[in-house]
């Protein structure tokens, strides 16, 4: 028997996010639809070659995924050292602390940019690319926090101290306990962190001066000049971006102790 | 594990250093907007709160944030409450975050292929008659109501509210909902007296993550706004990049209200939740 709950679920999950998201595709590979004037779809793959021969919106990838990369580098190490910090040990002002941790969330970030554009020209920052990895940490470092937290808190202290009792050194520990149980949160990490960081137009704008273009630089201009088809296309690739990154990442785990390596299974 | 506590501080030193970024930021944007050449000045704010043109950016900047928060919590929560059995699946719960995998810009032009006057829908409905010509669609993006703003970021912020309430809910003892069912109180009961208490807390702190990020962020209404009434975060970069270089510290002046709006909620919110955790602490709730 199918559940009507279950019915209704699906067909709600499909109208709101799973629909929306095959039209834009659809709308990618397709010529610019005008059904009124009783046209039906014709497909197409200029929409992507043009993407691709496009030598701006390549380098814009390209700086995009190293900054989005750095930045998610910093988020997973900083993440994970005050994630095991906070949840391991507790002391006085602990819960101010973590209030701190979480308020860059809550301050405008573009205020934060402008603040720290002169700061930025003063020591040489702005305009590169490390000044925009700094501005990026601004938005995603406290979900990171808040993640590993919640993770180090779920699996609790218990394990750590035993492999601190039979001795193993901290790197052991890390290698062997805390990297394979903190596989979900590495894996929320990445899709937020490199989400975020594409998502970000007016402070890379502000502190990268026009000189650094990543992908949001490129794609406010275009939707003046490109068509339909073109504009879907491109916010698809917004979309391969973090799966990209998130297959980099998945491949990395795969290092990790005992995780079920694929190619063991292949005959 | 004394190792542990000497550890602690490395540990969170980077932490802690990052936080260096975000507080000096905004202690310089507070700075700009109150010093000038010649010195300490209120000038700046004196000019500010003469302008129509804030205060209706501001009006309308915290009726479109507010609209658009209550709609995406109360949809959230709906929808985590009906279906979180089934949520704690995998690919139901990818299906609901598929929206995530994309930057709010994008989905704000997703909100104009759909809805715009020469969209999908428009021409779909026109196509089959419902309605004579794409001009007679009603105007959904680019309007002087934020109707699209908030199209945008409701969409956008129920799989996050989701994402954040989902835990909670996965929390709660299904005993708990046998109690108020034996001591005969009905849905609204249990959503009272079992429910509410648990997800205040997270409903609060996504209020007020959403709240302030659709307050201040630059990329939806840049893409989907109108340039008048236009959202405070529009208005404060167009003036920070703006011709003149005497409407910088102005652009200070805006981030710096809007900041001091988002900080009292969030003081608010705060104080309120941390007063009823020491009320259940006396045991006096």
């Amino acid at each position: 028997m199918i559940k009507p709950m279950k019915i209704i679920f699906y067909s709600l999950a499909i109208l709101l996010f799973i629909g929306p998201v095959f039209l834009l595709v659809l709308q990618s590979f397709t010529e610019v639809w005008q059904f009124s004037a009783g046209q039906s779809l014709t497909f197409q793959l200029d929409s992507y070659s043009t993407l691709v021969s496009d030598p701006n919106i390549m380098e814009a990838t390209f700086w995009s995924l190293v900054i989005g990369a750095c930045v998610l580098v910093i988020n997973l190490v900083i993440g994970l050292l005050s994630g095991k910090a906070l949840s391991s040990s507790s002391f006085k002002g602990k819960s101010l602390l973590e209030a701190l941790f979480l308020a860059p969330i809550l301050i405008p970030v573009l205020a934060i940019a402008m603040g720290l554009h002169l700061f930025m020209i003063r020591i040489g920052l702005a305009d590169t690319w490390t000044g925009v990895v700094l501005i990026h940490l601004v938005p995603t470092l406290p979900y990171s926090i808040k993640i590993f937290h919640n993770a180090y808190h779920q699996f609790g202290n218990h394990l750590l101290e035993q492999a601190e009792i039979l001795g193993a050194t901290g790197f052991r520990q890390l290698h062997t306990i805390e990297l394979p149980l903190l596989k979900p949160a590495i894996r929320s990490v990445t899709f937020l962190t490199i989400v975020i960081s594409l998502s970000q137009y007016a402070i890379t704008a502000i502190i990268g001066g026009g000189r650094i273009i990543t992908l949001p630089l490129v794609f406010f201009p275009f939707l003046q000049t490109a068509n339909t088809s073109l504009m879907a296309a491109f916010s698809v690739w917004f979309a391969l971006l973090p799966f990209f990154m998130y297959l980099v990442v998945e491949l990395l785990l795969l290092l990790l102790p005992y995780t079920r390596k694929p190619w063991r299974n292949l005959r | 594990m004394k190792s542990y506590s000497s550890k602690l501080w490395i540990h969170l030193t980077p932490a802690l250093l990052f936080l260096i970024l975000p507080f000096f930021g905004i202690i310089t944007a507070v700075r700009h907007s109150i010093f000038a050449d010649e010195g300490f000045t209120l000038n700046f704010y004196q000019e500010l709160f003469q302008s129509d043109r804030f205060f209706s950016s501001l009006a309308f900047s915290i009726r479109t944030s507010i609209i658009a928060t209550a709609l995406a919590i109360m949809i959230g929560l709906i929808l985590v409450r009906l279906f979180h059995p089934y949520l704690a699946k995998l690919s139901p719960r990818i299906s609901v975050w598929l929206p995530m995998l994309f930057p709010h810009f994008v989905w704000g032009y997703l909100v104009i292929l759909l809805l715009a006057e020469s969209g999908l829908f428009a021409q779909v409905l026109s196509a089959i008659g419902w309605i004579d010509g794409t001009n007679h669609f009603p105007i959904l993006t680019r309007d002087p109501y934020g109707f699209g703003i908030i199209i945008t970021y409701v969409w956008k912020e129920v799989p996050f509210v989701i994402l954040m309430l989902l835990p909670v809910y996965a929390a709660i003892p299904t005993t708990s909902y046998d109690v108020v069912k034996t001591l005969g109180g009905n849905r609204w009961d249990q959503f009272k007296t079992v429910e509410w208490p648990h997800i205040q807390p997270t409903l609060i702190e996504t209020c007020l993550i959403i709240f302030s990020f659709t307050l201040t962020a630059y990329e939806v209404p840049a893409l989907i706004g109108t340039t008048y009434p236009e959202m405070v975060s529009v208005l404060s970069y167009q003036w920070f990049y703006g011709g003149s270089w005497d409407e910088r510290p102005l652009a200070f002046v805006v981030m710096v209200c809007v900041s001091i709006v988002i900080f009292m909620i969030a003081l608010t919110s705060y104080l309120y939740l941390n007063r009823r955790r020491m009320r259940a602490m006396r045991g006096r709730l």
